[in-house]
């Protein structure tokens, strides 16, 4: 017996059908042209994973990859007459006339458009769910935002003919935010709102980078946006000038203990941040030593015993309901909070219950918790979604377009959907008020189009000029919503 | 074989315990590497996605002849994928026309423009049988920065679809006509497009300051305000139209086997046909093209079938050059040379 001999010999007779395979699974010599054919070259050592590769970029269904795979000689599927010739023990080809016809969807003033997977890159959009951020000018006087106006400086460019300012703030206008000359360089004054901002200057038509920010991303072409954060806090610890080093430390950053270091102060220490509008705990790191904020009454259990200070960015929505008045406790709970029934317990009222609770803008669905686990609509709130007993309340909170339907006011049902909802039938129901038809919504920036569905009968807005043609044969309205 | 193996088993048998282990291991990570890793990795990057290709414009072809104060011009491109926007204002509307050499003159988008007076509408039937709707309109001012146009006749047609794949406002295409009595520089990694004044003979009105080094000079043709060049292909000189509205390069399947077979092929996409076939889209890397004797590589292209561009243009294709050949260097565009220059070095500021 040689048992550790037996055991790599067997090893190796295992692995050499594997490395043969390796060998041969390079997708990119799997397929050739041959004088007016197609052709496949498979393998039948290739895994399953392997062939449903293959079978994915050459679009080779598994129906005809099983059919080449038996052997089959000729074979017909989906009007395409398939030929397989065996090359050897492992290989075969599976070929077929090149069908060059004319394709059907081409029409006139198309264009040649890449698929977004070989483009992957290119995308320079802004991130919506960047949730803070701390600008770093090399000098920070170069750049100011108070009372939601930035001001943006260059200095020098005494012979620029034209500065203009572009970014994710004005959709990337090329030519509508010039910047003004004056005696130490060019200034340009925005409103607006606290968040994360993409930008370039564009000098005499060079689109620029900004040289006083440390601050960039990739802008998909080799070349890279600057980036700034319009900030919308200031975290502050009074006293502790002795300490070393304070890290602000919370659930926007993962509680990460390095990252946010706060800088001396006269008073103490201080860091200014952006934070995306929503709840958040947080605590200082004085020197190693976590410590909840001094200036905060706010706090909320971590759940070890230990207190975490709140901050509430934005401003609070307050969910209210009637009544109930014989329940011990009411609870909130939506998709706002994974739908957890104990977390939000609500305030007892003299005419019922409240919650103030700060959300993000957009659309969340939600219920009341009475009654020793009762879940009910919210009876006063006009909009839901779903049906029967999967129906939610639905609110809106900073809604940026309301869709009106001043017609059909006899109509039973009368839905809006869009690209938004990915053209769900059944999720947003309108609501009839003083004489149309209503439903506010909050909706991203960029082109969204959409239909009114009037007791099953689809149609577009009656009341807008905008709408294309779509796949089906008829037209969609078409709204843009602006950044 | 009995032999070899049993020769194998007496020397390792002498060997070391910890080489054999070793030996084993380093097995392990050969098959991880190359059979694992590389199915992943092809897993991830590769995603095929049938709605990918679109075709096609059949224009008006008038020259308008714009007011510009200045000796020349630099207009900054929005990039948006591979398409370059161009920033405008059409009389009273603000947005961005896709900068298209492959038009042939100003195309609107029917969404922004249905109150505009329609002058001319007719269907008109291609070689291949298809039906395209065209009607025009005027307008009686079009803005580029510094650049002003005044009443201009524009094909109207619904530009949605491209709104739709890449999420931009477009309120139509500006092709190669409006600009083709500027000598043009394309600078697309750079994300610009300049524009010189030039006399009869094609020179510069000024030439001072001219940072353009040519690497290579080619003639080109233009038929129906589209540019042509001929580049090599296999040994095959074909006819290729110059086309900044294309994402990508396109050769026609209909070019000859010696053409095609040099094609490597990465992908593929089979399209519903109208009719009794399918058809096969083909993705892949011209490894054998060469312009003005400059072999070019990372010639990414697809192929298919070009017939409805030919009818369009009125000259018979066998390709589109678009982005992978634009990324290039900075083109230079000199009609009154009938001369197309490249210079390669991308980070040349021209």
């Amino acid at each position: 017996m040689r048992p550790i001999t037996n055991y790599i010999f067997i090893l190796f007779c295992l692995l050499l059908p594997y490395y043969g395979a390796a060998q041969q699974f390079d997708p990119k010599k799997v397929c050739r042209l041959d004088n007016g054919n197609i052709v496949f070259k498979l393998d039948k050592r290739w895994n399953a994973k392997q062939k449903k590769e293959i079978g994915k970029l050459f679009d080779l269904d598994s129906t005809l990859l099983a059919k080449a795979y038996q052997g089959n000689s000729e074979f017909t599927l989906q009007k395409d007459k398939w030929s397989v010739k065996k090359i050897d023990q492992y290989t075969f080809e599976l070929s077929k006339v090149i069908n060059s016809a004319p394709v059907s969807h081409v029409k006139a003033n198309d264009i040649f458009i890449m698929d977004d997977f070989l483009n992957n890159n290119y995308n320079i959009t802004l991130k919506e769910n960047t949730i803070y951020g701390v600008n770093s000018f090399k000098d920070v006087s170069l750049f100011q935002y108070r009372n939601h106006v930035a001001r943006f400086f260059i200095p020098g460019q005494k012979q620029a003919r034209s500065i203009y300012l572009s970014g994710s703030f004005n959709n990337w206008t090329t030519a509508q935010l010039p910047m003004q000359k004056n005696d130490s360089g060019w200034v340009v004054n925005i409103k607006i709102p606290p968040g994360k901002y993409l930008y370039k200057y564009i000098i005499d038509g060079r689109w620029t980078e900004d040289p006083n920010n440390n601050l960039y991303e990739s802008d998909g072409r080799g070349g890279r946006n600057s980036v700034l954060y319009c900030i919308n806090h200031i975290f502050q610890l009074p006293e502790y000038r002795h300490a070393h080093k304070v890290i602000l430390s919370g659930s926007f950053n993962g509680f990460n203990q390095s990252e946010l270091k706060m800088y001396r102060t006269t008073k103490g220490w201080a860091i200014p941040l952006y934070l995306k509008e929503g709840t958040y705990t947080y605590k200082f790191i004085i020197d190693g030593n976590w410590l909840a904020d001094p200036t905060n009454k706010l706090t909320r259990n971590d759940g070890n015993g230990h207190l975490n200070s709140i901050l509430g960015i934005g401003e609070a929505y307050t969910f209210q309901l009637k009544g109930y008045n014989d329940s011990k406790h009411v609870y909130l709970a939506g998709n706002f909070n994974g739908w957890n029934p104990k977390e939000l317990e609500m305030e007892k009222t003299p005419t019922g219950w409240k919650l103030s609770y700060i959300l993000a803008p957009g659309m969340y669905e939600y219920k009341f918790i009475v009654k020793e686990g009762h879940w009910i609509v919210d009876p006063d709130n006009p909009y839901s979604t779903g049906s029967g007993n999967f129906t939610n309340s639905l609110v809106a909170i900073k809604p940026n377009h309301t869709f009106v339907l001043k017609q059909y006011q006899n109509a039973g049902i009368v839905i809006v959907t869009g690209s938004f909802n990915n053209w769900n039938p059944n999720e947003y129901w309108m609501n009839r008020n003083k004489g149309k038809w209503e439903f506010p919504i909050y909706l991203p920036a960029g082109k969204h189009t959409y239909k009114f569905v009037v007791d099953k009968k689809w149609i577009i807005d009656p009341n807008n000029k905008l709408f294309e043609s779509n796949d089906v044969g008829s037209f969609n309205s078409i709204l843009w919503i602006e950044p | 074989m009995k032999f070899s193996s049993t020769k194998l088993s007496i020397s390792i048998m002498k060997a070391n315990k910890s080489l054999l282990y070793l030996t084993t291991l380093v097995c392990f990570i050969i098959f991880i590497s190359l059979v694992v890793i590389p199915s992943q990795t092809i897993a991830l990057n590769n995603k095929p996605n049938k709605e990918n290709i679109l075709i096609i414009r059949r224009l008006s072809n008038n020259y308008y002849e714009p007011v510009l104060q200045s000796d020349s011009i630099t207009i900054p491109l929005r990039r948006v994928g591979r398409l370059f926007l161009i920033e405008s204002r059409i009389d009273d509307q603000i947005g961005n026309l896709i900068f298209d050499t492959g038009a042939m003159g100003l195309v609107l988008n029917k969404i922004y423009f249905r109150n505009h007076l329609v002058i001319d509408d007719h269907s008109s039937s291609g070689v291949n049988g298809t039906i395209s709707s065209v009607s025009n309109t005027t307008i009686d001012n079009l803005n580029i920065s510094e650049l002003k146009y005044k009443n201009i006749r524009a094909d109207l047609t619904d530009l949605g679809h491209i709104e739709n794949k890449r999420g931009v406002k477009i309120l139509g295409l500006l092709g190669f006509s409006m600009i083709k009595g500027f000598e043009i520089l394309i600078d697309i990694n750079h994300s610009q497009l300049k524009l010189f004044k030039i006399d009869k003979k094609g020179d510069r009105v000024n030439a001072r300051d001219n940072k353009f080094r040519a690497d290579l000079m080619q003639p080109i043709e233009t038929a129906n305000n589209i540019l042509f060049l001929k580049a090599i292909i296999g040994g095959k000189k074909l006819n290729f139209c110059l086309d900044t509205g294309s994402e990508t390069n396109v050769i026609s399947s209909r070019s000859s086997n010696q053409v095609l077979n040099t094609i490597n092929i990465t992908r593929r996409s089979s399209l519903q046909g109208s009719g009794s076939q399918n058809s096969d889209v083909l993705y892949g890397n011209m490894n054998n093209f060469t312009f003005g004797n400059h072999p070019f590589t990372e010639m990414e292209t697809i192929i298919t079938n070009l017939d409805a561009l030919s009818d369009a243009y009125g000259v018979k294709i066998d390709g589109v050059l678009g982005y992978n050949f634009l990324n290039k260097g900075v083109i230079c565009i000199n009609l009154g040379k009938k001369q197309l220059s490249i210079c390669f070095a991308k980070s040349v500021k021209i």
